[in-house]
């Protein structure tokens, strides 16, 4: 079990525990897969998907997660065709793989999914993805001595306590989106290229696969980052969005 | 890209706040937030009440379906109920009042208006019915008007005869020029456009520190950016500097996107003048077609009736635009004037000052006045 310490750095943590097992069962409950990425530790992510697999009691749902084996800079390519639009990419760590997981994160929201980081160490910056989850004031043993497990435990169990409120559920993000307008809202939103095109591209936005034209940013290549308003990519997004 | 929710994190946001607070000291300060979106997070957050209160937020004229005169919309109107005209629109145009009424009024009497994301899909049911003139209704600023360009020139290019645009298109630019000449409103300093800013990049708004002494700083749309905005408006008050920074780093660069803004002066000119709702006839804030591309100008092959129709009585948007009211301040907000019932623009896109008020704001004010946060 845990030390006191370590509690206490835990209840630091509670209400972005809170929000992020919100946003995990909001998104669970709308049909999502968990896909779980740990380069450096791939024991971590391969214990975070076995445990949102196996139901936290008799009686309670099972929740479809999937960890993934990559080493460090393929993570994007494995993971691209197996993410959904609504789908939940948890990252552990960075350390030496630390670009590989920043570029999964940043193309996440082209896919439509939402980001989770769980690490120990020094913060990501504010935005690295959508949820950080970090025993920042602890070196990198968090990861290696049960700190690291107690966090993604209490994940998983506060994911389930959220299915016992249905009606936190229904309130997703996605629905705000249709809120706003596209022309006042100096809307841009996030695009990865899948295949350029003589005058545009098709691309992967989190609405879905759509065709774009790309005259105003010039050539772009597969993979490529945009950012696209009213079916136009307005610009090449180059340090991540 | 939108809706991170670690831009909201609320131990950050305390600490920005913490730092507003400590740079702010007793002076009071007014900023105004040029844009639409900037308007919607800040409503949506409630960041106005997590600010001291002698930090005060006005909200400007960037929502640009909000800036269209209604004479602008009759005309629009007039043009979709030419007979065999197929009149397309981004969604929000569609309940924008006119002097006789909008365009999904126009649609029940039988014209063919349809709704478009963009103007390509526009040309593309012009390519499908070549039997018909596709008209498509152009508004925007500067984020918006190169997907325009784009299309007249491709539509140009496969020689679409069928196809034209009823331009609208309006810039950043003049406006600020206008409210900062303003004698209703002290200002001291602007946050900037972030996506509008993708496009004409930070130089053109050095004029705002360089004539009229106050800083801007282009900002992104999530809670955090706003407030390290601010952080970084006050720091430069503070520290006896007066520039034009960028915030939004992550998309924004100096120069803008230079491919976008060759396109744009290819395919439109500056109008001499243009009617913006509330803020009366502003020169050179407006964009149409160059007269190469007059076979793809509405303006030009319809009858246009160009009527000016001054706004209901009721209606304050322009002391709205201009930052010299709040929503709530308007007599007809909430009662006469609601989102489903618009009186005025502000109240019609999600992004007009008013129905983000009356969307958000208006709970997260309630909340503040309870926490005596704010003046009932
Ligand atoms: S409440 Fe209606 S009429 Fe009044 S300023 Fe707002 S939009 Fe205009």
């Amino acid at each position: 079990m845990a030390e006191p310490g370590a509690t206490q750095t835990l209840g630091s943590l509670a209400s972005d525990l809170a929000s992020t097992s919100l946003a995990m069962a909001r998104r669970f409950a709308a049909g999502a897969t968990l896909w779980c990425w740990s380069p450096e530790h791939p024991e971590h992510a391969q214990h975070v998907a076995v445990e949102f697999v196996h139901p936290v009691i008799v009686g309670k749902r099972a929740l479809p997660a999937v960890a993934i084996a990559t080493p460090g800079d393929g993570g994007a390519d494995q993971l691209r065709p197996l993410v959904a639009s609504g789908d939940v990419v948890l990252v552990g760590g960075g350390g030496a793989a630390a670009a590989g997981v920043s570029d999964v994160l940043r193309r996440a929201p082209a896919w439509g999914a939402t980001t989770v980081w769980m690490g120990a160490g020094g913060r990501p910056p504010a935005g690295a993805a959508d949820h950080v989850l970090w025993l920042a004031d602890e070196t990198e043993l968090a990861v290696h001595d049960g700190r690291l497990v107690l966090l993604y435990h209490l994940l998983w169990e506060l994911t389930h306590v959220c299915f016992e409120h249905p009606g936190l559920l229904g309130a997703d993000g996605a629905c705000e989106e249709a809120t706003t307008c596209i022309t006042c809202s100096d809307e841009g939103r996030l695009a990865e290229v899948l295949a350029p095109a003589s005058d545009g591209a098709t691309v992967r936005t989190a609405a879905g696969i759509e065709d774009i034209d790309t005259t105003m940013v010039g050539d772009v290549h597969r993979g490529d980052l945009l950012l696209v308003h009213a079916g136009t990519a307005i610009t090449l997004v180059e340090g991540g969005p | 890209m939108k809706f991170v929710d670690e831009y909201r994190d609320p131990a950050a946001a305390r600490v920005l706040v913490a730092r507003i607070r400590e740079l702010a000291g007793e002076d009071s300060f007014k900023f105004m937030e040029v844009c639409g979106g900037h308007t919607h997070t800040i409503y949506r957050h409630g960041i106005e009440h997590v600010l001291p209160q002698n930090v005060e937020l006005v909200h400007g004229p960037g929502c640009p379906v909000c800036v269209i005169p209604m004479g602008r919309v009759d005309d629009a109107i007039a043009v979709a109920e030419t007979p065999g005209v197929i009149f397309t629109s981004f969604g929000d145009m569609m309940r924008v009042p006119g002097g006789h009424g909008n365009l999904l009024e126009a649609k029940a009497r039988g014209a063919d208006v349809r709704f478009v994301y963009s103007p390509l899909d526009a040309l593309r049911i012009a390519v499908e019915h070549p039997d018909r003139e596709v008209v498509f209704f152009a508004v925007g600023f500067e984020t918006t008007a190169p997907s325009t360009a784009v299309t007249l020139l491709r539509a140009r290019d496969a020689d679409v005869r069928n196809f034209s645009v009823f331009c609208n298109h309006v810039t950043i630019v003049p406006p600020l020029k206008a409210i900062l000449e303003s004698p209703d409103l002290r200002l001291d300093g602007f946050l900037g456009p972030g996506h509008v800013s993708t496009v004409v990049g930070n130089h053109p708004y050095r004029f705002v520190p360089a004539q009229y002494g106050k800083p801007l700083v282009t900002a992104g749309f999530e809670p955090l950016d706003i407030l390290q905005a601010i952080v970084m408006l006050l720091t430069q008050i503070r520290e006896g500097r007066c520039q034009v920074e960028n915030q939004y780093t992550r998309i924004v660069r100096d120069e803008g996107n230079p491919r976008a803004l060759k396109m744009l002066a290819e395919v439109f000119e500056l109008r001499p003048h243009f009617e913006w709702r509330g803020l009366g006839f502003i020169s050179q804030s407006a964009l149409k077609l160059r007269p190469e591309l007059a076979p793809w100008d509405a303006e030009l092959r319809f009858a246009v009736p160009g009527v000016r129709v001054a706004d209901p009585k009721a209606c304050q948007c322009g002391e709205v635009l201009k930052g010299v009211i709040k929503p709530w301040e308007c007599k007809v907000f909430g009662t006469a004037c609601t989102p489903e019932t618009p009186i005025g623009t502000c109240m019609v896109s999600s992004e007009g000052a008013c129905a983000a008020y009356y969307n958000f704001g208006r709970l997260h004010r309630e909340a503040a006045v309870t926490l005596g946060r704010a003046s009932a």
